[in-house]
Formats: structure tokens, C-alpha cells, sequence
């Protein structure tokens, strides 16, 4: 036991050294951008001031209230030590408000869009590929190369199909939002009705794209594991062909959880694109409002958060693959 | 003479490859097993010995087509029979199976003891848990294994380990005949002979009643097994006792195999190696007449179109070409 806790202790360092940089990558990046966004908000409370030193006085207020008058590296400490208690500042473009609150909002809209979609999409693609291997036929033929058609398009390519076919000619879907724009979060019927139905096209976009991918990585191990010779040997000591399948499958599968984790690790990244098509309120658009609005708080808690939940979801996969791939754990006690 | 444990009539099987061609690799071959006795199948590679192993199992799988002819396993009748009830009641109990690539044999993310389990239930034999891990243990400690064994994976285990749990595990439920296709090949000389020694303590035992080696290391056969066949492109051409096929082929073909390896017995220090020119036959469209012909320094013109048949000769002893014993001997003779 004592290899495998010196091989967890050197991984959570890399991972601990992986967080610093991204960090500060995190934060530099962002405020390399070209121009001054304290300037805007000031000029937004100095509406009708003509005098110039009153207007010279309320931007260096603004610019110490937001310390973008001290050097970067003291900026950084002072963003960081905030963040280490949990206040992440506030948001240049949606002013005053908090960054923390404008995240609280936009998280689970993510979460109950993205996990969902991932899970189905990656079991549907699972399912479909250890069909396609055991079965072949129709599925290995027609059906698994449909959905790799569909995976190929880019996430755009296919909201917008998706818009075009049941939004603007079936009109069974509403185009944008999470929720009707003329209703307010509660928990009555009209509002829940709202919700499910505005759901359908961004979570089967991304459910759609997800199959074709998750399914030909899993046919191809399932095939591989199909003929190897422990099938064969179980065969002839009368092992029944469903179980045998059984130990196929799940042997097929354990390079597959890896897929499952990093997607589930840049989730909130990686699939941007669909929230921002279909202006969902998630993480992604409030990303791109960050970015457009040149807000660096904003933006830096939003990687700050993606970066956190890739190194935990990697973290994750190698204490799981360490519990249920005998051979990585003995590689992991060496 | 002893009860006939294994018996094959006129066994024919088939491989469909995916071009939808038949490969034709076991072809005709009819053998029979005493109890308490070993029979080793010696052949060059590509000859079906493989093949016949898993042909005289009684259960086919893809690629592998059975055609015809008899399997009887102390006295019933197996080929035929609905592959459900020869999973359940024949593979395991009745024959049981060592593969030849032991190193991937078993399901490399299950414990041994799982996979004992999975066997027993397999075969509706109703135990606890518990007991089937108190029966491993005991029969694994009869066969020198230790105990750790059952809860650790196929990959925390030497090649040789592997092998040997591989044995214990096929032969758990104390089959009559016992089919072992290279068990050794893939071994150093020392795992080879714990092997070797395994397998005969499990006859002794009575593990085992009865045992098909296949192999093409021959001395290692005529250490091993009580009488040796020697199989040529999907035929048997010569069988006899160990000691007569490797002292006294007759067979052309045997003749050259044992020509062309050492037995570290004394008196064969003086031999001088032989090779046999040439490959075997593509069985896809197997030559007429004698299958060997092509190959043979001795052929005649009548080979190419007569098939020879399986021919008595001296006690117990078969072969099959067109030659008289005695013309056979005369050539040799002359050679030397």
C-alpha cells in the first residue's frame, strides 16, 4: 500500500502545480487584452460631466476601486487572496454585480443542460457501438455510420439545422432561452412546462453529436476484446455466451470512462458553442458576455472554475481507474 | 485393455473464412483413448494439430464448422448433441481445454476465484461461495499452487503461474479427457517441467482419466505421453507408441519429423539432422492422392492420385501410404 500512496501523493502535486500556472495564466491572459474597460463603466456614471478633472477624478476612483491602478503581479495577489475566501470581486460589465452571484445564476442551467446530455449521449453511444461489434449487421453497417455522420458536424452546424428544422418550419421548438422570456423563475406548471420544452433542442444537440464519437471508440474495443483468447478459453469451459459478453463489455468499457471523464471535465467549456446557439444562460454565455465585455473578473473565475473541474474529473478517473482496472493498479503500486 | 474414455470416428470440420471459403483442416481423422493413458499429436505447424483441439471439443463456434463423423466420450455420443447441452454438461465435466496462449487466457480484470465461480455456475453445480473457494483451495494446494492465487488477477501472475492456474481451472471438475494444445509452448524449460510434472500427478490423481498433448516439440512428447500421432495437411499418417515413433517412423513423414530433431536418449548421438523439403499444402484445395506426395522423396506416380488408408501394421500400430512396411524399411535402410 505504500507505492500506491506515494503514487497518489506525487499526482495530487502535479495536479496542485498544473492549478498554479493555469491560474496564473488565468488571470494574466484576460487583462492582456487591448483596451480599458474601467474606462466604459466610469464613463457610464460621468454621463453629461464635461469637466475634466471631475471625470479625471471619478476614473481614478473607479480604476482603485478596482486596483487596475497597481502593477499586475500585486493585482494578482490581491485577486487571489480575495479568491482563496471565496470573493471572486466584481463584474465589470453587469456592475455591481457580484461575480459569485452572476456564476450562481449560469451554473446550474450548465450542469442541468450539459451532465444530462453527456451521460445520455455516452451510453447511447456505448450501447450503440458493443451493438454494432456483437450484432454487426444493420447496426454495424447503417446505423453507427449515421451517427458518426451526425457527430462530425460541428456543434453550430447542428443547433442551427436543429433551429431551422423545429423551430422555424415545425415550429414545435422555441428558438431561444431557457425558459419563456415573459415568465419568472418559480416553481409552478407553466414555468416547468416552459423549461422542458425549451431544453429539447440544445440537449439533444449535443446528445447527437456525442453518440457517433462515444460508439465507434467502443466498437472497436469491444471487437478487440471480442477475440481475445480469454473469450475463447471461457467458451470451452462452458461459461454461458451472456456472461462471457458481460466480461467483454465491461473490459471494452474501462477505456471509454476516460472519454466520459474529460468530457465531463470540459463540459463547461467545451460545449460553449451549443449554449451560446441557443442563448442558453448557462457558463458559455456568460463566457462570451465576459469576453465581449472585456471583463476580467468575470472571465477569470469562469477558466477558474473550468480549470478546477478538469484537473478534479482527471484526478477522479485515476483513483477510479485504480479501483476497477487491476492492471492499472498494479502499475500504480510500483 | 482399459475403458475407452475418448473415441473419434471419421472427424471432419471446416473453417468458412470471411471470403466464404472452406478450409478443410481436420480431415477424417478417427483416434481413440484408453483410460489412464496420454496421446500426443505431433505435426509441423499449419497441419491442424490446433485445429483437431478444438474440433474434438463437440462445441463450434465461428469460424469452426463441424461436417461429420463421431466424437464418444466414454461411451456417449457428444457430436450432435444441442451445443447448450454440451456447454452445460460436456465442455468442463466431461473434456476440458488448455489453450495454447495461457498468458491471455483468463479475463484479466476478474480474480481467479471469480472466475471459478463463474465455472461452477456455469455448470449449475449449486455451491456457496465459500465452499467453491474451500474446493479451489484444496485442489490448488494438491497441485502445488499457492492459495493467494484464487484472489489475485491473471496479470499478478508469472507466465508459468498463469499456466498452471489455467490447468487447475480447466481440470476443476475432474474431466475424462483432457485436451492441452501446447500447454508449454510459450514456457522456459524449468516452468515447463513443473508443467509437465503437473500434468501427470493429475492422471495419477485421477483428476484426469485420459489426455491429448499437442505439440511440436517431439521430445517433449516422448517424455510425456504413452503413444504419439503424427498428423500431416489435416490427416493422421502414422500413430504407434512413443517409443516406436520416434525410433521406428514409418511413415515417410514421420520419418523425416523425427529426422529432424534430437531425442536426448543414448544412441541417437550419432544421428544426423534432417530437414523435410517444402510447406505444407494449402488446404483450401488440398492435393489429391496422398497428401504428402508433393513433398515425399519416395513417391511414385500411383501417390498423387490414390489417397492411402489407415493400415494396421505390427501390434497396434497405423500408417498410412501406399508403401509396404517392408518396402519402407528398405529405403531407409539404404540410406543410411
Amino acid at each position: 500500500m505504500k507505492g500506491y500512496k506515494k503514487y497518489y501523493f506525487n499526482k495530487i502535486l502535479w495536479y496542485l502545480l498544473t492549478l498554479v500556472c493555469a491560474v496564473i495564466l488565468n488571470f494574466v491572459l484576460p487583462r492582456l487584452m487591448p483596451g480599458d474597460p474601467v474606462a466604459s463603466i466610469a464613463s457610464q456614471s460621468l454621463a453629461g460631466v464635461t469637466d475634466a478633472t471631475q471625470v479625471q477624478k471619478v476614473y481614478a476612483e473607479y480604476a482603485a476601486k478596482f486596483g487596475t491602478d497597481r502593477p499586475m503581479w500585486e493585482q494578482f495577489f490581491i485577486w487571489l487572496g480575495n479568491a482563496l475566501h471565496g470573493d471572486l470581486g466584481q463584474s465589470f460589465s453587469q456592475y455591481p454585480r457580484e461575480v459569485s452571484d452572476i456564476l450562481a445564476k449560469a451554473i446550474p442551467w450548465t450542469l442541468a443542460l450539459q451532465l444530462p446530455a453527456i451521460i445520455v449521449g455516452w451510453l447511447l453511444g456505448n450501447i450503440l457501438g458493443a451493438i454494432a461489434a456483437y450484432m454487426k449487421g444493420v447496426f454495424d453497417k447503417a446505423v453507427l455510420p449515421l451517427f458518426m455522420f451526425i457527430g462530425s458536424f460541428p456543434a453550430f452546424g447542428m443547433a442551427t439545422i436543429m433551429l431551422y428544422i423545429f423551430s422555424l418550419k415545425l415550429k414545435i421548438a422555441p428558438t431561444a432561452g431557457a425558459y419563456g422570456f415573459d415568465l419568472i423563475p418559480t416553481m409552478s406548471w407553466t414555468f416547468v412546462k416552459s423549461v422542458i420544452s425549451h431544453y429539447q433542442l440544445p440537449f439533444w444537440s449535443i446528445v447527437l453529436i456525442t453518440i457517433g464519437g462515444q460508439g465507434i471508440g467502443m466498437r472497436s474495443m469491444a471487437i478487440y476484446e471480442l477475440n481475445a483468447d480469454y473469450v475463447k478459453y471461457s467458451r470451452f469451459l462452458g461459461i454461458k455466451d451472456n456472461k462471457i459478453v458481460g466480461y467483454v463489455f465491461r473490459n471494452a468499457m474501462l477505456p471509454q470512462i476516460t472519454g466520459l471523464a474529460l468530457s465531463l471535465g470540459t463540459m463547461i467549456g467545451g460545449n460553449m458553442v451549443a449554449e451560446m446557439m441557443f442563448s442558453y444562460p448557462g457558463l458559455g454565455m456568460t463566457m462570451l458576455t465576459a469576453v465581449t465585455g472585456q471583463d476580467y473578473p468575470l472571465l477569470s473565475a469562469c477558466t477558474l472554475i473550468i480549470t478546477i473541474m478538469v484537473l478534479i474529473a482527471n484526478l477522479a478517473l485515476e483513483i477510479i481507474y485504480g479501483i476497477i482496472d487491476p492492471r492499472v493498479k498494479a502499475q500504480q503500486q510500483d | 485393455m482399459g475403458k475407452v474414455m475418448l473415441e473419434v470416428k471419421d472427424l471432419r470440420t471446416k473453417y468458412i473464412t470471411r471470403f466464404h471459403e472452406d478450409v478443410y483442416s481436420v480431415d477424417g481423422v478417427s483416434l481413440k483413448i484408453e483410460e489412464g493413458k496420454s496421446l500426443g499429436v505431433a505435426g509441423e505447424s499449419g497441419c491442424g494439430k490446433s485445429t483437431l483441439a478444438l474440433s474434438l471439443m463437440g462445441y463450434y463456434f465461428a469460424p469452426l464448422h463441424y461436417m461429420s463423423g463421431d466424437i464418444i466420450v466414454d461411451g456417449k455420443t457428444i457430436s450432435g448433441m444441442d451445443p447448450d447441452d454440451v456447454r452445460k454438461h460436456i465442455l468442463g465435466n466431461e473434456i476440458a481445454y488448455i489453450p495454447q496462449a495461457a498468458m491471455n487466457a483468463m479475463n484479466p480484470t476478474m480474480k481467479i476465484i471469480r472466475f471459478i465461480e463463474d465455472v461452477m455456475a456455469a455448470h449449475q453445480i449449486d455451491m456457496s461461495k465459500k465452499d467453491i473457494y474451500d474446493m479451489a483451495k484444496e485442489r490448488f494446494a494438491i497441485l502445488g499452487l499457492p492459495e493467494e492465487v484464487l484472489d489475485r488477477h491473471a496479470v499478478e501472475l508469472s507466465g508459468g503461474m498463469k499456466q498452471r492456474t489455467v490447468i487447475a481451472i480447466s481440470t476443476i471438475l475432474s474431466p475424462k479427457v483432457l485436451i492441452a494444445d501446447e500447454p508449454s509452448s510459450a514456457l522456459d524449460v524449468t516452468s515447463q517441467k513443473m508443467v509437465i510434472k503437473m500434468m501427470r500427478e493429475m492422471m495419477e490423481k485421477g483428476f484426469i482419466r485420459s489426455m491429448i498433448f499437442i505439440t511440436h516439440e517431439l521430445p517433449l512428447l516422448y517424455n510425456v505421453t504413452d503413444d504419439i500421432m503424427v498428423m500431416y495437411a489435416g490427416r493422421i499418417v502414422e500413430r504407434g507408441t512413443a517409443k516406436e515413433m520416434v525410433f521406428d517412423p514409418m511413415h515417410p513423414y514421420s520419418h523425416g519429423l523425427m529426422g529432424s530433431i534430437i531425442v536426448p536418449e543414448s544412441g541417437t548421438r550419432e544421428q544426423k539432422l534432417t530437414a523435410i523439403p517444402g510447406t505444407p499444402p494449402n488446404l483450401k484445395n488440398p492435393p489429391k492422392g496422398c497428401r504428402f506426395a508433393p513433398r515425399c522423396k519416395y513417391a511414385t506416380p500411383e501417390c498423387s492420385y490414390v489417397d492411402p488408408l489407415m493400415k494396421d501394421f505390427d501390434a497396434g500400430r497405423q500408417y498410412a501410404c501406399l508403401k509396404s512396411i517392408e518396402e519402407l524399411r528398405e529405403v531407409y535402410a539404404r540410406e543410411q
